[in-house]
């Protein structure tokens, strides 16, 4: 059985501010675990959308019961790909690890949109699937648990971002 | 951001995607966004920075992985839709 997380939340700020903070995210102290990112590919396709992909290496601590086999840290390469509508405000993008997907594969899809200048919703769905015989529910239980309670590190750290542009106010038209 | 550089997986492009993303940055929020611009203006960063990453990924163990991966994933915005957005 796959496992699937779902939430929603708001950010108090416009689509401009969420989306270019959402494209910034990382470096920030919430976030010690992304080691880089780089952009493979940008364009803007044959519907005005902006297309982009990504690529980050991340590390994370790994259960217990998986140190026999794999160690006690994971480095992975996680591929994202991210489309920006400019007209309807909203910004789609789905990511996977692209490597130790026998260990557990994540997915994750995010989905903003601008509620109005003061408002941005964020939906996520993430679906963990393993294919280790004998593991497989517990890293997919693991994986959901551990990702649950990381989800509120990730707010503090697009918020953080957000504000950190404000302060600097480098690519901002004032109002 | 802040003090701390975004860092690139191969250090040696660190420098040039910093001056990339800056320029972009700047493309999407004052161009972009604002429907003045649908081609990116970065192109000579972006060439300098993506000629770096690709020679650094070449012969990285990484590569043949997501090189399939970019094939298998199209991902297309209907499919990312479908699979999050709200039902209408």
């Amino acid at each position: 059985m796959v496992q699937i997380y779902k939430n929603e939340h708001i950010y108090p700020h416009d689509f401009k501010t969420v989306s270019l903070a959402y494209l910034n995210r990382y470096p920030n102290p919430y976030a010690k675990h992304v080691l880089s990112i780089d952009t493979l590919d940008t364009h803007v396709d044959n519907n005005g959308n902006l297309v982009i992909t990504k690529l980050m290496v991340k590390t994370g601590p790994l259960p217990m019961f998986i140190k026999p086999f794999l160690g006690s840290n994971l480095n992975s390469w996680i591929l994202e790909k991210t489309i920006i509508n400019p007209q309807t405000k909203r910004l789609m993008t789905y990511s996977a690890n692209i490597d130790h997907r026998k260990f557990i594969k994540v997915e994750e899809f995010l989905y903003y949109s601008e509620i109005d200048e003061y408002s941005t919703q964020l939906k996520s769905k993430v679906k963990f699937s393993s294919n280790l015989i004998g593991f497989k529910q517990r890293i997919e239980d693991w994986s959901k648990h551990r990702f649950a309670s990381n989800i509120e590190k990730s707010r503090h750290g697009l918020t953080f971002v957000m504000n950190e542009l404000k302060k600097q106010k480098v690519y901002w038209y004032e109002k | 951001m802040g003090n701390i550089m975004s860092t690139s997986f191969a250090p040696e492009c660190t420098e040039k995607k910093t001056k990339y993303d800056d320029c972009f940055n700047k493309w999407y929020t004052e161009k972009f966004l604002q429907g003045k611009s649908m081609e990116n203006e970065c192109v000579q960063l972006w060439d300098d920075y993506i000629t770096c990453v690709n020679s650094a990924l070449a012969s990285h163990q990484i590569k043949p992985i997501l090189d399939k991966a970019r094939q298998d994933q199209p991902f297309t915005s209907e499919e990312i839709d479908s699979a999050i957005a709200p039902k209408k």
